[in-house]
């Protein structure tokens, strides 16, 4: 990983008695593009609320840039874009004042630039917001976080009502801001998007980190399956009892077995090749599987922390 | 159990309202009640009564205006507009502001028709607007009977139907305008301005003969019709009949076109009707000259400068429109204030002691300027409350602007506005003055009118203040409190002889009487000085509290 831009150490908030999130601590690097997940109500907002600024932290520490997000709130925002999760604006501004609104804001916006932007997600700048569709609305917020081209992008949640062809753009655009070396830190549970987009990825369950890693290491953990044909029946033991080998299910009269697999498959491999192998499939999880696979709790489904997001 | 139909939701929702507008519309009742026995103590004092009352008679029938039940009908006549405010309001924001807030989609969602969903809901403020009557009609025979009034509890109670039925068609007529309305604002603000055409019309007849005919346009014309509280009067079965057809037709067209229309838009008008259509193609330009985009100041400058603009008119006018009064009514007048010690009290304990009549009259009547103005800077705390409750601070606060700056942006321009009434008063007056040759100190006159921007902005620091802790319908509710408990401290306070140190804790105490006798630096300095700290606190508050939490 390159030098840390977000720093996050023993990151702690509640809502008066209600849960919101318990000694969190991440960082990612510059230039990365880092995937948060979570179900609702795990904390994924309150931790990026406390990023903005917008929520104070119990305890712990955030920094971006080396700035605690908090004390220097005003050096930490020059450097960032937002998208919130909820996103909510004057419903009597165009899509234009609003987005020219934001560019005053920020001060140093290049028009050229944000016409492009306009252009590239096809915004009518001329609706008041309150008669855009979800995703237009959507449009407007993404646009307003990339105008100025920030160092570190900040996105909850940010293609919730994207059409296909508007989150392929926004990928484009993710894409493009890594590319320029700016650090893209972004929510989700689309987890298709994340596997696309991210570098890493952490998971946060019920307030705690429960997993931090790069993609392909996350996958290291998949439960995922082989199946095995032979040209003749073969004795199921020299399965069993293999490095990896979580259960084994005997098919066609036993000339095919298959295997539930957790960790690496040499062993099998070795195993498979002392008979004549008709064909060998694997069955590869998404990321979808993974995600679900810490979410589950003896059959139950996780519970959800009501009203915090 | 309220929860379990549309109708006791809607209910439920309307349980502080029917509280809050039965019992201030009763007190609204039974006040004028009070005063009638002292302002009619000698025969002359009655007769003045009488004679002033058909001066006004402009405004609102004046029958048998010097017993306790007619002087109340006549008094409640002039008060019309504020009792329509609410059904207004209940109205415009019942579908209207619903599809608003997007909530609609999800009760339409549903296994219960349109036309049900309406009608629930129509049938929940009618049964508000209902219950509103019985608590108006309870509080008028109570007041009624400790004051020894010759009406009875089926007279009071009928009294209330009156109002009841006055408001059910005031609702219906928002409820129809909110039909062809995008937002629920310009529902409410086009019913206002119909009920103001509606007063008028009801006026013409009583100022022009022959014109009757015009002023049965106006609904007012057949609640006028009945007057239970004076008994030789009695109630009109056939005005209150129309009232209900009204308010049944104009409902029932409310929910008819409802039924048939988009959820979200507006009852599609005829196509000569329509102001333009939009023809052009979908835009990509930016408005990089709009002088309202440039900062926190000038956008919040840009959201307040329409009600600013109704607020000053009102404001304004209603200053000019009291010097002009003055003068019309100064010789009956002045016959009330010699004959009766409570009137006497009243002007100057408001106008201020051992003044001129009409200097004192007048400033009885500016004193309740600062009250309007205040209104005003609730509304506008609401609106900033209201920001954060509904996220909408969240991307302004990802910018690189500090919590303060634009705390003290919307401040200022709050500050701006209240200027640009107090000075659009101060020349209302001042040409009203001219006109009429009513002599006032120009100098007194510009501290009054000039006096009101600390009073305004004193009591929108405490609204700022309180935010940092309380959600916006909290806020809100808690400034009004403050200001209608303000109001009774300094109006009345000085009859049920409060001390000294109580009428201090009401701001209008530090306004005093500027009028005549400009205004005190020191209390200036008091108010300035509290409202400042509380601006201060508010915003250390602010710059440290959690958004949206």
């Amino acid at each position: 990983m390159t030098a840390s831009i977000i720093e996050v150490e023993g990151l702690t908030k509640s809502y008066g008695g209600k849960r919101g999130i318990i000694d969190v601590s991440f960082q990612v690097g510059e230039g990365e593009v880092f995937g948060f997940l979570g179900p609702n109500g795990a904390g994924k907002t309150t931790t990026i609320r406390v990023l903005m600024a917008l929520l104070r932290a119990d305890s712990g520490t955030a920094r971006i840039a080396g700035l605690d997000s908090w004390d220097r709130s005003l050096e930490v925002k020059r450097l960032l874009g937002y998208v919130p999760g909820e996103p909510s604006l004057d419903p009597n501004l165009t899509g234009g004042q609003l987005l020219e609104y934001f560019a005053n804001l920020r001060g140093g916006v290049d028009q050229a630039y944000l016409k492009t932007l306009i252009e590239r997600l096809d915004l009518d700048t001329s609706r008041k917001f309150r008669q855009y569709s979800t995703g237009n609305k959507r449009k407007v917020v993404l646009i307003q976080a990339f105008m100025h081209r920030p160092r570190v992008l900040i996105l909850d949640e940010p293609t919730s009502g994207l059409d296909p062809l508007n989150q392929q753009e926004f990928d484009g655009m993710v894409k493009e801001a890594r590319e320029e070396g700016h650090t893209v830190f972004l929510s989700s549970h689309v987890l298709s998007e994340v596997e696309k987009t991210c570098t890493r990825v952490g998971i946060i369950r019920e307030g705690h980190l429960v997993r931090i890693g790069d993609v392909a290491e996350l996958k290291d953990i998949k439960r995922y399956e082989i199946t095995i044909s032979f040209a003749h029946p073969i004795p199921v033991d020299a399965f069993t009892k293999l490095d990896g080998v979580t259960d084994v299910e005997t098919l066609r009269d036993g000339s095919a077995v298959r295997l539930a697999m957790q960790g690496a498959a040499d062993a099998v491999i070795k195993a498979a090749a002392q008979y004549p192998v008709v064909s060998l499939t694997s069955y590869e999880p998404s990321l979808e599987d993974v995600f679900l696979r810490y979410y589950e709790r003896d059959g139950e489904a996780p519970k959800e922390a009501a009203g915090v997001a | 159990m309220w929860l379990r139909s549309i109708y006791l939701k809607t209910l439920r929702d309307y349980r502080v309202p029917i509280l809050g507008w039965g019992i201030g519309m009763g007190l609204v009742i039974v006040s004028p009640m009070a005063s009638v026995s002292e302002l009619v103590r000698t025969p002359e004092a009655r007769a003045a009564l009488v004679s002033l009352a058909q001066t006004f008679v402009w405004n609102a029938d004046a029958i048998a205006a010097d017993t306790v039940g007619g002087y109340a009908t006549f008094k409640i006549g002039i008060f019309i507009f504020l009792i329509g405010i609410w059904p207004l309001l209940a109205a415009s924001r019942m579908l209207r502001g619903e599809e608003d807030r997007s909530s609609l989609d999800m009760l339409l969602s549903v296994p219960r028709g349109r036309v049900r969903v309406a009608l629930e809901k129509l049938a929940a403020m009618w049964t508000a607007l209902f219950a509103m009557a019985v608590i108006v009609g309870v509080l008028a025979f109570l007041g009624g009977t400790a004051l020894k009034a010759s009406f009875g509890l089926g007279d009071a109670l009928l009294f209330g139907l009156d109002l009841a039925l006055f408001c059910a068609v005031i609702g219906g007529v928002a409820l129809l305008i909110s039909q062809f309305t995008h937002e629920r604002g310009p529902a409410a603000g086009t019913t206002a301005g119909l009920l103001l055409i509606f007063i008028v019309l009801d006026m013409v007849h009583r100022v022009i003969p022959n014109t009757d005919w015009i002023s049965r346009l106006s609904p007012i014309y057949y609640y006028n019709l009945s007057k239970p509280l004076v008994p030789t009067y009695g109630a009109s079965l056939g005005g209150m009949l129309v009232l209900l057809a009204l308010a049944v037709a104009l409902s029932a067209a409310a929910v008819w076109l409802f039924a048939r229309r988009d959820v979200g838009d507006t009852v599609p008008l005829p196509r000569w009707l329509r102001l333009s259509d939009r023809v052009a193609g979908p835009s990509r330009s930016l408005p990089e000259r709009e002088w309202s985009l440039r900062s926190v100041y000038a956008r919040s400058l840009g959201m307040i400068a329409v009600p600013t603009l109704w607020w000053t008119l009102g404001i304004a006018g209603g200053a000019a429109w009291m010097v002009i009064v003055v003068q019309q009514v100064e010789g009956k007048l002045k016959t009330l204030y010699t004959d009766s010690p409570f009137l006497t009290d009243l002007i100057k304990n408001l106008g201020g002691a051992n003044a001129e009549f009409n200097a004192a009259f007048l400033g009885a009547m500016f004193s309740l300027l600062p009250l309007l103005l205040m209104a005003f800077a609730v509304t506008q705390v609401n609106r900033w409350t209201a920001d954060e409750d509904d996220g909408r601070l969240e991307i302004v606060l990802s910018t690189p602007q500090s919590r303060p700056v634009v705390l003290f942006g919307r401040f200022a321009a709050l500050a701006t506005s209240t200027v640009v009434v107090a000075v659009a008063t101060l020349a209302g007056a001042a040409l009203a003055s001219s006109a009429t040759g009513i002599k006032l100190d120009s100098t007194n006159l510009a501290e009054a009118t000039l006096g009101l921007v600390p009073m305004a902005l004193f009591v929108a620091a405490i609204g700022y203040l309180a935010a940092g802790w309380l959600r916006s319908a909290a806020d809100t509710g808690l400034i009004s409190f403050l200001l209608a408990a303000w109001f009774f401290i300094t109006f009345v306070g000085p009859e049920l002889k409060l001390p000294e140190a109580t009428l201090k804790l009401s701001a209008f105490y530090y306004y005093g009487t500027p009028l005549l006798h400009g205004l005190q630096l020191a209390n200036v300095a008091v108010m300035v000085a509290v409202g400042a700290a509380a601006l201060a606190l508010g915003t250390l508050r602010f710059a440290r509290k959690d958004i949206g939490v």
